[in-house]
């Protein structure tokens, strides 16, 4: 009963590939002031690679403080990801050539997830490979504004009902004194639950082991 | 020919089975003297914590142990008002399941496929045969043949409750149907101040199914945390 549910439970396919898209794009140099799409765009176009660290704040009104995961990111152009999670549960989910493996840590070690599993992620893929071209205004379940000033933002809110229950908006928020460089992505549910991701030491545009895409270890 | 005689092996194997499960036995609790008796009852509330909690777990799901998925679980209750509040996140943070029970279930968010009938219902039920004391009469309290304390409840819903204690403090619940078959079964690993560091369930229904909890946190709350909640 209960758990015959939970092989499901990287469902569902949208909501988890927004999440994915938007982590990916909140470590994303993006033009300071974020003046139009086409200077998105332009800019985008100059990532090869990105290497970065990353907190996820999950904030939930049960939660006295939120729970915090962090990991690290990895992204090669056109469509490479490594996208490990380090605690609270290790997990790595590698994307390398239209091929999606994820490995999760339990009780039997770092152990494959099932293929089927894995089927809708490549939906993150097709999302990847747009916002990697800045192609922001293109995305099928949202529309994007870009708002500039002081603390320029792109906001995402869901074109459909149904994806509205779920995930209110995201917010990406572009960094007042560093020109190009995000700030924070958080993604709203509903009130008092939304996650945040953060990115520290993010390296861009240097070689990256063609390896870490392939391989769990 | 040979389906048949395969269909009709089949059915006698599964005659045989509801045979066996409707002729089964409830294990042996070995009576105490009435110290002992009380000692052991009193013993058997160590596993449920008295105090409200808030517990995060990571957690292994599946029907077989090659689909285990892995979530996060947020639980909240209170022992004494026996209100529960329990969310199910994906590792990504992205809210699956939120529910209430207080005397009933409340779904807050029910992402598809955690929108299934009952599905709050049977996640409240597991929540609550961890967490919470069982309801109902102690019918009998003394010892397992290998010496672990156990004690055996009546449930308000007919349902049978064991609970057996180890020395180490690690513990096991198991219930049983009307017919004495095994419905469901728990087991915490590691405990440390009557805490588990691990905790499975397994439920024997129709197919079974397998939870693993791995702690991540657990800290006291007040009543009013989950009474708001």
């Amino acid at each position: 009963m209960t758990t015959s549910l939970f092989s499901h439970a990287k469902m569902p396919t949208c909501c988890v590939s927004i999440v994915l898209a938007a982590m990916f794009l909140s470590c994303f140099p993006m033009p300071g002031r974020a003046a139009s799409w086409e200077e998105v765009q332009k800019e985008a176009a100059k990532i090869t690679s990105i290497n970065a660290r990353f907190t996820q704040s999950k904030h939930m009104s049960i939660l006295a403080r939120p729970l915090i995961s962090q990991g690290r990111f990895y992204f090669q152009a056109p469509d490479s990801v490594r996208w490990e999670y380090t605690s609270p549960v290790k997990s790595i989910l590698l994307m390398n050539r239209g091929e999606i493996k994820r490995y999760t840590m339990g009780s039997r070690g770092l152990v494959e997830d099932a293929a089927g599993s894995l089927q809708s992620m490549q939906v993150v893929l097709r999302e990847i490979s747009q916002w990697s071209q800045g192609r922001f205004t293109e995305n099928e379940h949202f529309s994007a504004t870009l708002k500039g000033g002081k603390y320029p933002k792109i906001i995402l809110t869901p074109k459909e009902r149904g994806m509205a229950k779920m995930i209110s908006r995201i917010v990406i928020s572009l960094s007042a004194d560093r020109p190009g460089v995000m700030e924070s992505v958080a993604i709203f549910e509903n009130e008092g639950n939304h996650t945040l991701f953060a990115f520290a030491d993010v390296v861009i545009n240097t070689p990256l082991d063609e390896a870490l895409f392939r391989k769990s270890q | 020919m040979m389906t048949r005689h395969i269909i009709t092996a089949g059915t006698a194997l599964s005659l045989l089975t509801v045979l066996f499960t409707a002729c089964s036995t409830l294990p042996v609790i070995r009576p105490l003297d009435a110290a002992g008796t009380k000692a052991a009852a009193e013993r058997c509330r160590r596993p449920f914590l008295d105090a409200p909690h808030r517990f995060v777990h990571a957690i292994e799901a599946g029907i077989t142990e090659r689909s285990m998925g892995t979530v996060l679980g947020v639980t909240l209750f209170d022992p004494t008002s026996g209100i529960v509040r329990s969310a199910i996140l994906t590792l990504e943070g992205f809210v699956l399941f939120d529910a209430r029970y207080d005397k009933g279930v409340e779904v807050f968010r029910a992402v598809p496929p955690f929108d299934a009938p009952r599905f709050g219902e049977n996640m409240m039920d597991d929540i609550r045969l961890i967490f919470l004391a069982p309801q109902g009469r102690l019918l009998r309290a003394g010892t397992r043949e290998n010496g672990d304390i156990a004690c055996r409840y009546e449930d308000p819903r007919g349902q049978t409750v064991d609970v057996i204690v180890r020395p180490d403090d690690a513990w096991e619940i198991v219930t049983y149907g009307n017919q004495n078959e095994p419905l469901r079964m728990v087991e915490a690993f590691s405990v440390k101040n009557r805490i588990p560091e691990a905790v499975t369930l397994t439920g024997f229904f129709t197919v079974d199914y397998k939870l693993r909890l791995t702690l991540v946190s657990a800290e006291p709350i007040s009543p009013e945390e989950v009474k708001k909640h």
